[in-house]
């Protein structure tokens, strides 16, 4: 499970977090959802270490993240998904995976053969380049990237953006299964907050760096007052 | 066939393939400090010159190892030059250039050349400007094609080979080993690189210390000849025309940079030949400058220079 | 206190008028002082001066436009030539004529450099500057029939004028007087460089290089193009270096090509660098220790027992410039001249009626 307590991140003279805490349990989903601006991206580059918090804690499962170099957190089995994916377009998509398998807890082979069959489009196109492929599968080799280095954390920054939402709804369904079968803590940041909430158990909402609500995923999707005013969502 | 081997264009094509291959080394050394620090390594040939010094001032001593005494011969000296350029590298890329990072352009280039200056200098200091003549491992007695002769001897053929062998070791470490991908991650993508758990830190410097090994042994090969030996300066012809081969094939690719350096150095041979001397850095100058106004990005880089 | 504001107030609307206004005092100053230096000094002021004028102009480049040129030796060079080449065969040319041709060759040349530069970018510019670097010495070579190719050229002396002499009551032909006027010739070519470059650096044109240097997507949309600002800057440098190179075969009285070689372009750079980049205070402190740092090398050796002829001797300037020039990039890259601006001007702008205005960078 990966604690949050506080945490403030700023940019210079912007604040872009202010005093957000949660918990993201582990075996389950938890959204992190709010307008542009609002510190999502933030949020998830402080846990991964790429960001210097000014105050707070950020703990998996005990274990205290924060002054820790970002290889470091990603060795310790937390795997982020970045924003636009991170695809290597130079490496072969085999290469990418081979990459992602290094510091991980399996052996490349059984990896491999473990991502195929999840995202079988990426056995067939193993010795391309990852520049040719298309959006929807470079969203799947950045997480099979992240999951073949079996993590024990995921964190996702806007997997469905620029997909069509068929392969959104494919792709969210494909979070949901690997985060019960495998008793993931998912922290899944996006844009489209219906597709989010819909795979996910709890949802943090976030507004202008604070936390402005935080609770089970149908309270927040049944509550007018939010959709409207934080997620900018009309009936 | 005899007459075309012995020939005046032949014997200039492999004496500048002898030569070239110097050039290429440094060439190729420069596109993997650029690649994986994207810093033009001004000093890279002085680095290369010291660490050919250190070994290569070992020679004929004795090293007592308790149980036997080793005497020193060509081939130890090339060894402990190679592992001095390894360690220049990496004492290099800690100390000058990772307080670099993130700063202006200009600060690496005029710490680099400062550096040069330091190194060459320093080398004088310590060895003096007189010619350390270096003895060749092998006869540098151009073979002979019945009574003409060729303009190859076994101490060339060394030298090309050697190059080769570097090369070669590169490709593969590069190519298809785990400590190669992640000196091409860390290159091209480095905090996707960190988010993988790719210390991406040590792979910078694992860069610059590739770079300056197959620098000393580039210096060592350019000192390895019965005409010129070893002096503080020998490394600042080869490292203007290696730059030059580089930019021109494009400072992103390896191979090209080699290639490039072969052809600039066949090239220097045959202009000072049916030429003069005195024109070959010009005509460098003058090729850099046309490939790059046609082809910024240089002959083999596939990245494009970002023009707004 | 209203007078320091007055002052400031007449130096804002006047600017032109007070940068001449303030040459024309350190000028005659330093004329001055030279009446009363002995000849081995006036002939160091000479030098330096020479040399400050070649830092001046690698400085417009470096610290307004922000690219590197390791060339300027070369471009010193090609002055110091066409000043020699001419001077040999034109004897009765004022030395007015034979300077401003030596800045105008090195501006041409500066401009057939400059065009392919536009093209490149930091490392490869430098790159190919130290090319040309290079390249200068085989250049001399091969038009030897001019050259004298790798032997020097002997220029007619300098003969001071005859009031000098009998203002120190000494011949025309003695040491301090010829040192006095060689002192005094270098200041006020050194003043009026200086003037030109100050308002330059002011001027519409030297702002648009600042932005380039700092912003180069802002000046193209703000209407400046970006390879005529990079050509301007070349040739104004290589002018400036051209200039030098003029002033120091005059001084010297002779000129050799292996004196132009890329060491030179090293020592002008860190001189450029020790001295502060961009400033005009820092180029004449370059040129100063360029003139004294073989005295104060000999000192060192005289102190530390070293011999001048050993290996640490001969090499001693070279390590003692390199290390300088790496340990002022990494610790103090303002240079000296910068740092101290930069902690008065931290000083001046805690007055708000003393900040500088918002139009000018600070000098």
């Amino acid at each position: 499970m990966i604690r949050i307590t506080g945490l403030s991140v700023s940019y210079g003279a912007v604040q872009a977090l202010r005093d957000v805490s949660f918990d993201a349990p582990s075996g389950s989903v938890t959204a992190v959802i709010g307008a542009n601006g609002a510190g999502k991206t933030t949020l998830l580059r402080s846990i991964s270490g790429m960001v210097r918090p000014v105050a707070g804690e950020i703990d998996l499962d005990g274990t205290r993240l924060l002054g820790k170099r970002t290889e470091d957190i990603a060795r310790l089995g937390v795997g982020h998904v970045p924003e636009g994916r991170g695809v290597i377009e130079e490496f072969t998509v085999e290469e990418n995976l081979r990459l992602g398998a290094l510091h991980g807890k399996q052996r490349l082979q059984a990896g491999l053969a473990d991502q195929f069959d999840l995202f079988p489009v990426l056995g067939q196109r193993r010795r391309q380049h990852a520049g040719t492929l298309s959006g929807g599968e470079r969203q799947m080799l950045a997480m099979a990237r992240a999951l073949i280095a079996r993590p024990s954390v995921l964190l996702l920054d806007e997997p469905s953006l620029g997909l069509a939402p068929i392969v959104t709804a494919d792709l969210m369904r494909t979070i949901k299964e690997l985060c019960h079968d495998r008793e993931l803590t998912v922290i899944l940041v996006e844009q489209d907050a219906m597709s989010a909430l819909r795979v996910a158990e709890r949802a943090v909402v976030l507004h202008v760096g604070r936390v402005a609500a935080d609770d089970r995923s149908e309270v927040i999707a049944g509550d007018e007052k939010l959709r409207h005013y934080y997620l900018g969502m009309a009936e | 066939m005899d007459a075309f081997l012995t020939s005046r264009a032949v014997s200039d094509l492999l004496a500048g393939l002898v030569s070239g291959v110097v050039i290429g080394l440094v060439a190729l050394s420069l596109v993997l400090i650029w690649r994986s620090t994207h810093i033009l390594n001004f000093a890279q040939g002085a680095m290369a010159m010291f660490a050919a010094y250190v070994g290569m001032t070992q020679l004929s001593h004795r090293l007592d190892l308790g149980a036997f005494t080793l005497q020193l011969n060509y081939w130890w000296c090339l060894v402990i030059a190679i592992l001095a350029g390894l360690a220049i590298g990496g004492v290099t890329e800690r100390v000058l250039v990772r307080p670099l990072y993130g700063k202006p352009e200009i600060n690496p280039i005029v710490v680099m050349v400062g550096f040069l200056a330091t190194l060459e200098a320093l080398a004088g200091a310590i060895w003096g400007t007189t010619t350390l003549s270096v003895p060749t491992p092998f006869s540098f007695v151009d073979w002979q094609l019945h009574g003409q002769p060729l303009a190859l001897s076994p101490n060339d053929v060394f030298r090309i080979v050697a190059t080769f062998v570097v090369a070669v070791l590169i490709a593969v470490l590069f190519r298809f080993t785990n400590i190669g991908l992640q000196l091409r991650a860390s290159a091209v993508a480095p905090e996707v690189s960190r988010l993988l758990g790719v210390r991406v830190g040590r792979m910078l410097t694992l860069g610059w210390i590739l770079a300056s090994g197959v620098g000393a042994v580039a210096a060592v090969i350019q000192a390895t000849s019965f005409s010129t030996g070893l002096t503080p300066s020998i490394m600042e012809a080869p490292f203007a025309i290696a730059f030059i081969a580089a930019a021109v094939g494009g400072l992103e690719s390896p191979t090209g940079a080699l290639v490039a350096g072969i052809a600039f150095g066949i090239m220097q041979q045959f202009v000072s030949d049916y030429l003069n001397s005195n024109y070959v850095l010009l005509i460098a100058l003058g090729v850099l400058i046309l490939v790059l106004m046609i082809r910024p990005q240089g002959l083999f880089s596939k990245r494009v220079v970002r023009r707004v | 206190m209203t007078p320091v504001f007055a002052v400031i107030d007449f130096r804002r609307a006047h600017p032109v008028l007070v940068r001449a206004l303030l040459t024309l005092l350190f000028t005659c100053l330093a004329l001055f002082l030279t009446y009363f230096f002995d000849p081995l000094t006036n002939y160091n002021l000479a030098t330096g001066a020479a040399m400050a004028i070649v830092i001046l102009g690698l400085s417009f480049l470096t610290g307004a436009s922000g690219q590197v040129s390791l060339g300027n030796g070369a471009f010193m060079g090609i002055g110091a030539y066409a000043a020699a080449i001419w001077a040999v065969h034109h004897t009765t040319t004022p030395l007015v004529g034979t300077l401003a041709l030596a800045t105008l060759v090195g501006a041409a040349v500066g401009f057939l450099i400059g065009l392919p530069a536009t093209r490149l970018r930091g490392p490869y510019l430098a790159g190919m500057t130290i090319a040309f670097a290079l390249a200068f010495e085989p250049l001399v070579s091969i038009f030897s029939s001019w050259t004298n190719g790798d032997a020097p050229i002997q220029t007619p002396l300098l003969t001071p004028p005859g009031w000098l002499a009998s203002l120190v009551h000494a011949p025309t032909s003695s040491l301090t007087t010829t040192n006095m006027w060689l002192a005094d010739i270098s200041i006020v070519v050194t003043g009026v460089a200086f003037f030109f470059m100050a308002n330059l650096f002011r001027s519409r044109t030297g702002r648009a290089m600042r932005l380039v240097r700092e912003n180069e997507v802002a000046a193209e949309l703000a209407g400046v193009s970006l390879p005529r600002a990079r050509v301007v800057a070349f040739m104004v440098s290589a002018a400036f270096a051209g200039l030098g190179g003029g002033l120091t075969t005059l001084v010297q009285g002779s000129v050799q090509s292996s004196t132009f070689n890329l060491g030179l372009s090293i020592t002008i750079l860190s001189l450029l660098v020790i001295g502060g980049i961009g400033t005009l205070s820092g180029a004449l402190l370059g040129g100063l220790i360029f003139a004294y740092s073989q005295n104060w090398i000999t000192w060192i050796e005289g102190k530390t027992g070293i011999s001048s002829t050993s290996n640490l001797g001969g090499n001693l300037k070279g390590i003692i410039f390199g290390l300088a020039l790496i340990l002022v990039m990494l610790l103090a890259p303002l240079g000296i001249a910068g740092s101290i601006r930069f902690v008065i001007l931290r000083q001046f702008k805690k007055h708000p009626l003393t900040r500088p205005s918002q139009s000018s960078t600070p000098q």
